[in-house]
């Protein structure tokens, strides 16, 4: 039977060879993190990225590298799924993009009103190199691509369709509108959204999306009559 | 009646419980406030963000239970030592520095001053305080041990366990430029508290109370301790990999990590079995039976909430997709309170009769809140778990945009609010129950000397290996 200085003995003996294994790894861990991270890419921009993450507690509602708190969307490739421009108008007034939904602090060093225009564009520059150099990182495959996908599987991928659109629709739009099979999936594919709808309705839905159907999510962005026509020419295209 | 505590100092412990209950209580209206704004009714965004309530919820209970762990440790060790404790005085001063730091931390919270490092958001300069105030518990326990009549197997490895978890500490304390490099280190904190050190607090408060509450031999209870701790440090220490999967770690992680964390599970089953046995085995009344639901429903529960739970999201191949989302709040909810929140308030019950000589663990009040705040919680982990699962399959595994996904869980996150305010009513329940035990009676000390802080109603007979 086992006696106590038995168990003693397997409780020191196992911890013992158990922690110099994993100090062992962690030493070998270490050593391969800088590539697997590309700490050489991390430039002073990513660094002063990181400090505004943390200094804010960004993971209390998102989650980055899976870590966080599950509030608000994982944002390890956020700059590959959005784009950088799209990103930086988000960031001045989240709630603009989803009025009446799920909330993000509208944080004052955003803000060009505020902090001054030179001030609230380094801040955003600053998250964005964060956020893209995150990107980057040997994840071993995180986050997996989805994989119950059927639509997105058999649309051919299409990228002569993009070309041609205004630098606005490819910055803004194109971050939750899809066009030949690429883009985000918040809103509704445009593949031959000119055969759905009149080219005065798109215009006024694009100008002020709420006067033609309150309540919806497609936000209203400021931008002026040459850029709008610019799009809704473009969208007659498709 | 006359308390049964042998040593006038351990009432210092009840301070400790009480403190306890206050911040548990807090934090449960914290957890209101985070499950609400998951129901889409987050009409306090202005004052208390999501991140401000989460940050709050969190370390409100890590202050909770690390301040019941330091109440059970005055209130063991010098049972254990058989002697008082090493000055008393300084240990009122700890208690009241730990408020103090804990209740300025989470102010700061409220004003955007804090590390955005999950569970250990507290800014640096109050880290330094809280080195300070761990210290010096850990000197008035280690004192108290030195200079005691006797060194136990269930003192050290509770000072042990203490002591490592104020050392681990410190790897936190590191900055790095790196987010990989601060994410692998934050686990060491994170990871090898609730998964490694914390455990051996809590096998040593388990093997306590099945000490004083089963009769059983003292020596029969502290082999198997160092079997069941054995086999968690077996399976934690490299079990540590299943944070290393995909945060920028080598790829052997996955292996690593996966297979060690499989074991996990065998040894929370090992202390769930080995507390029933003990039980069983003791089979004698002790008339604390609710000290004994909570000592035997901590072991079980922890079992089910941290070895089952964890286990069935650790494997990589499940990982890769359950990974950052809600299926990680199903775990951590009840394995939390399975293995500590349940192991602390079954201290205080055992305890409170001990400090204030009444026996109010015969009402119905404390037997009503062992069972709301457990059906409570589980209820919790069933919605967390639908929660979980739905945003693996419509948001990873089906594409879904994110907040699509987590608009169509806002009514599982009104059956989430349901479900704690049950367990709410439980809380509520003990701790009145807390309060009808009324304040520790001053010792007599010469008129004591035979209780032994036991409840047992027969005297001990010897026990067999």
């Amino acid at each position: 039977m086992l006696t106590k200085s038995q168990a003693k003995a397997f409780f020191l003996g196992g911890t013992a060879l158990c922690g110099v294994a994993f100090l062992l790894l962690t030493l070998d861990t270490l050593a391969q993190m800088p590539a697997r991270s590309n700490q050489d890419a991390m430039s002073e921009e990513v660094v002063r990225g990181h400090m505004i993450w943390n200094k804010n507690n960004c993971m209390g509602c998102h989650t980055i590298l899976g870590e966080g708190a599950y509030y608000a969307p994982e944002l390890t490739q956020v700059v590959e799924r959005r784009g950088k421009e799209w990103i930086a108008a988000f960031l001045e007034d989240p709630e603009s993009f989803y009025p009446g939904r799920r909330k993000m602090i509208k944080y004052d060093f955003y803000d060009p009103a505020i902090v001054g225009a030179e001030e609230a564009a380094r801040n955003k520059a600053d998250t964005i190199a964060f956020l893209e150099w995150v990107g980057n990182i040997d994840t071993n495959g995180f986050p997996a691509e989805p994989d119950l996908v059927q639509g997105a599987a058999t649309q051919e991928i299409d990228p002569t369709k993009l070309e041609g659109a205004p630098e606005m629709f490819r910055n803004i739009c194109f971050g939750c509108h899809q066009v030949g099979g690429q883009g985000g999936n918040v809103g509704p594919a445009l593949d031959g959204v000119s055969e759905r709808f009149e080219e005065d309705y798109l215009r006024q839905w694009i100008a002020d999306p709420q006067a033609v159907k309150p309540g919806t999510t497609m936000p209203k962005f400021p931008m002026d009559e040459a850029t709008l026509d610019a799009i809704v020419q473009y969208l007659q295209t498709l | 009646m006359q308390p049964t505590i042998q040593y006038k100092t351990q009432k210092i412990a009840y301070w400790f419980f009480a403190a306890c209950m206050l911040l548990f209580a807090l934090q449960l209206i914290y957890g209101f406030i985070l499950g609400f704004a998951r129901m889409g009714y987050d009409g306090l965004h202005e004052w208390i963000p999501f991140n401000v309530a989460r940050a709050t919820h969190t370390n409100l209970l890590v202050v909770w239970l690390l301040t019941g762990f330091m109440g059970a440790a005055y209130f063991i060790i010098p049972e254990e030592s058989e002697r008082e404790l090493w000055m008393p005085k300084l240990a009122w001063v700890q208690l009241v520095s730990l408020l103090l730091v804990g209740v300025v931390a989470i102010v700061g919270y409220h004003v955007n001053w804090w590390e955005g490092r999950k569970f250990l958001e507290i800014p640096r300069e109050l880290d330094w305080l809280v080195v300070v105030n761990v210290l010096t518990f850990l000197l008035i326990i280690f004192m108290t041990i030195w200079k005691g009549k006797r060194k136990t197997t269930t003192a050290m490895v509770l000072f042990f366990g203490l002591l490592s978890a104020a050392l681990l500490y410190l790897p936190g304390m590191i900055t790095f430029e790196n987010l990989t490099f601060d994410s692998f280190f934050r686990w060491w904190v994170v990871h090898l508290w609730v998964e490694g050190v914390w455990e051996l607090i809590m096998g040593a408060i388990l093997s306590f109370l099945l000490i004083k509450l089963t009769g059983i031999d003292r020596e029969v209870i502290e082999k198997w301790l160092y079997v069941i701790v054995g086999f968690t440090f077996l399976s934690g220490i490299l079990g540590t990999g299943h944070h290393y999967y995909f945060t920028g770690t080598p790829r052997y992680w996955l292996m690593i990590g996966g297979i060690f964390s499989a074991l996990e599970p065998l040894a929370f089953l090992g202390m769930a079995i080995y507390a029933l046995a003990m039980a069983r085995r003791g089979g004698r009344k002790a008339p604390n039976r609710i000290a004994l639901m909570w000592t035997l429903g901590c072991a079980v529960m922890s079992f089910v909430g941290a070895g089952f739970l964890g286990f069935a999201h650790t494997l990589p191949q499940v990982n890769i997709w359950t990974h950052g989302t809600l299926v990680t709040a199903m775990h951590g909810h009840l394995a939390f309170w399975g293995a500590y929140a349940m192991i602390v308030l079954a201290m205080i019950s055992y305890a409170m009769p001990e400090l204030t000589g009444r026996s109010m663990f015969k009402g119905w009040k404390a037997e009503w809140a062992f069972w709301t705040t457990n059906i409570g919680m589980l209820g919790m982990t069933g919605a967390f778990a639908v929660m979980g699962v739905a945003q693996v399959y419509l948001e990873r595994k089906g594409g879904m945009d994110f907040l699509e996904v987590q608009e169509s869980l806002e009514v599982h996150a009104f059956g989430l609010v349901l479900a704690a305010a049950l367990l709410t009513l439980g809380v509520v329940l003990f701790i009145k129950n807390f309060l009808e035990y009324g304040l520790p009676v001053e010792v007599d000390s010469s008129s004591n000397s035979s209780g032994g802080g036991s409840v047992l109603a027969t005297p001990q007979r010897p026990q067999e290996d």
